[in-house]
């Protein structure tokens, strides 16, 4: 079965808006790459196919970026993205023990979708947040001075 | 009734007590764009003079003299140029950007719109870490309040600038900080550092002259314009004038981010800043400049006062201004491990010493760990360290070396109980 990826039509607005903020188009491949996975959730090949064709870019290309970077993603990843910070301040505040505690609780890896898709834990480097160390980051928000329980709360009602 | 701006006692958070002041409005009411108006359409080398007089050092980490460096940028005015802001952030310990940001967006607008007028750049970017998401929101909403009054766009107040500025996110890469791999990542590759020279101020941003300077201190050319380079430099000492932002985290009461000047002595910094150590425990380190700068025992800590030369004369360095206090219950060696684990993840390959060093040290200390350390393991983190240092295309792999090395040298005992302890 080939897949398809279209933006949606909001979407294909804000790509055409993000184009003529560059001088190239290489340029706008990491914005668009964060659109195409707040849409999609991940970045699989055939959406990475539809957007080396509108972008006229090689996809091996894209590839590369995705590989690179920790915020894109070539395999699934869940409905709720999970971060924690393992970097100095908040592993001095037992982030550690928080992020295998999780992962044992939800009988998952780092890094591997679990709970039928609903969540997706991913082990960090600094968020840059460090005075409410231990700090925990849900798809886009910030939780700061997380316990495993205040952690399992704020994880239990994520849909 | 509007409230005023304190630039008497800051020059960066001197718009941070206003409710609401990321609104455009209200951050003029206070004062704000008041010296963009005054300046943008005069003599530019004019505010370069003022600029470099003030003294302010970069505060990207490196303590580079911005003034200087915009010295070295093209000064033909019609030639297509860059300015790059640097939010990428990511040293470890370092949150001082985004606070400063996410509530007043405006001053970085306005010390952007400054500059560019200065440097004649024609388009500016905000990199900024991916993880800053909300931040990076409330900088596009500051960017369109902007754009709808005319303080960006086409001949902005008249004064025949262009000046297109646009927010752009990083993707979680801490070497998207060093200016050349923000410069590889804003070209839309990945993030690989560049060998210098040619520096980015002659040939950056799709081979023209890009300038890159931190928020922090392009945040400070609205101040050091409205009160003079005199008045800045009243504060800290010759070689590091100014104020500057520290962000402070681990074993005080009250961490979190202050503007003070430079030169400030460290225990006041923990004492009455930070309101002391937790818990009534007592001091046994301080990491003073971000997870690169060398660690400081509490007895250098007494005697040591925050500015470029004094941290450098401990042997460590001021760097982003990130400060971890670390308590006497801390395992030094676990500190280290931490530190590792991120520089050898964050390698961006390029470089064998880098790759391969990065690699070595951190498995050592992950053996040591294990309980299969070596009492030779020491010797084998100094020299590895110290070969790494100095032979690669950025600085990352000295960042991993130095706190390597200074932890060597300041808890050498500590270090053997955690890698031999069996
Ligand atoms: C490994 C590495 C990481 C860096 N990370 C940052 C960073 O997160 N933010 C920053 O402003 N500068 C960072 N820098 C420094 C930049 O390369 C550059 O010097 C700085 O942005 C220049 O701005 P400034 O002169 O205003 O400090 C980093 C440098 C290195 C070698
Ligand atoms: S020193 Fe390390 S991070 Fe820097 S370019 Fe070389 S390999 Fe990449
Ligand atoms: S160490 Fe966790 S946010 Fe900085």
């Amino acid at each position: 079965m080939s897949e398809n990826f279209e933006f949606t039509k909001e979407n294909l607005e804000r790509y055409n808006e993000l184009l003529t903020r560059y001088d190239d188009v290489e340029s706008a491949i990491l914005p668009v790459l964060h659109l195409a996975q707040e849409q999609h959730g991940w970045l699989p090949d055939f959406v990475l196919n539809k957007i080396s064709s509108m972008m006229k870019v090689p996809v091996i290309k894209l590839k590369e970026v995705v590989s690179f970077y920790d915020m894109y993603y070539d395999h699934p990843t869940g409905r709720n993205i999970i971060q924690i910070c393992t970097n100095i301040t908040c592993s001095m505040y037992g982030s550690r023990d928080i992020h295998k505690a999780l992962l044992q609780e939800y009988k998952t890896e780092n890094m591997a979708p679990c709970d039928d898709g609903r969540l997706y834990f991913q082990k960090m480097e600094c968020l840059g947040a460090c005075s409410d160390a231990p700090c925990m980051r849900v798809n886009n928000d910030y939780y700061g001075k997380i316990n495993l329980e205040s952690a399992k709360k704020i994880i239990r009602v994520l849909r | 009734m509007s409230i005023k701006a304190d630039y008497e006692n800051y020059t960066l958070l001197s718009y941070h007590h206003i409710p609401d002041v990321h609104r455009i409005d209200i951050f003029e009411a206070a004062g704000g764009y008041e010296m963009m108006k005054k300046w943008v359409g005069t003599d530019p080398d004019k505010i370069k003079e003022e600029v470099k007089n003030s003294g302010l050092r970069g505060r990207g980490g490196a303590g580079f003299p911005t003034g200087v460096k915009w010295g070295f940028f093209s000064k033909d005015r019609n030639a297509k140029k860059y300015l790059l802001c640097n939010a990428d952030e990511s040293e470890p310990g370092t949150f001082k950007d985004r606070y400063l940001v996410e509530v007043c967006p405006h001053i970085l607008i306005e010390g952007m719109v400054i500059s560019a007028w200065a440097l004649g750049t024609q388009r500016g970017y905000i990199y900024i870490r991916g993880e800053y998401y909300h931040q990076a929101q409330v900088l596009e909403k500051a960017i369109k309040e902007a754009y709808a009054k005319g303080y960006l766009g086409k001949n902005i107040l008249g004064s025949g600038l262009d000046f297109d500025l646009a927010v752009h996110r990083g993707a979680g890469a801490y070497i998207c900080g060093e200016e050349t791999g923000m410069i590889s990542s804003l070209e839309g590759k990945k993030g690989q550092p560049k060998l210098k020279p040619p520096f980015p101020a002659i040939k950056g941003y799709r081979g023209l002259p890009t300038m890159v300077n931190n928020v922090e201190s392009l945040a400070a050319v609205p101040w050091i314009l409205r009160k003079g380079a005199t008045a800045y430099k009243a504060w800290g000492t010759e070689k590091s004038p100014g104020m500057k932002l520290f962000s402070i985290s681990g074993d005080v009461n009250k961490p979190g981010v202050i503007e003070v000047p430079l030169s400030i002595p460290l225990i006041d910094i923990i004492e009455k800043h930070c309101g002391g150590m937790k818990d009534g425990k007592k001091l046994k380190a301080v990491i003073p400049g971000g997870s690169s700068a060398p660690v400081l025992t509490a007895e250098e800590v007494m005697t040591t006062k925050m500015d470029y030369e004094d941290v450098a004369a401990k042997g460590s360095m001021l760097g982003s201004g990130a400060i971890i206090i670390l308590d006497e219950t801390r395992d030094m060696g676990a500190v280290l491990k931490w530190t590792l684990e991120f520089y050898h993840h964050e390698s961006c390959g390029q470089c064998t010493p880098c790759r391969e060093g990065t690699g070595w040290l951190e498995k050592i200390l992950k053996r040591g760990e294990a309980g299969h350390g070596k009492p030779e393991d020491i010797k084998l983190l100094d020299t590895v360290a110290a070969n790494m240092r100095g032979r690669t295309i950025c600085a990352l792999a000295d960042a991993a070396a130095m706190p390597t090395q200074g932890m060597v040298k300041k808890f050498r005992k500590e270090l053997e109980d955690y890698i031999v302890r069996g």
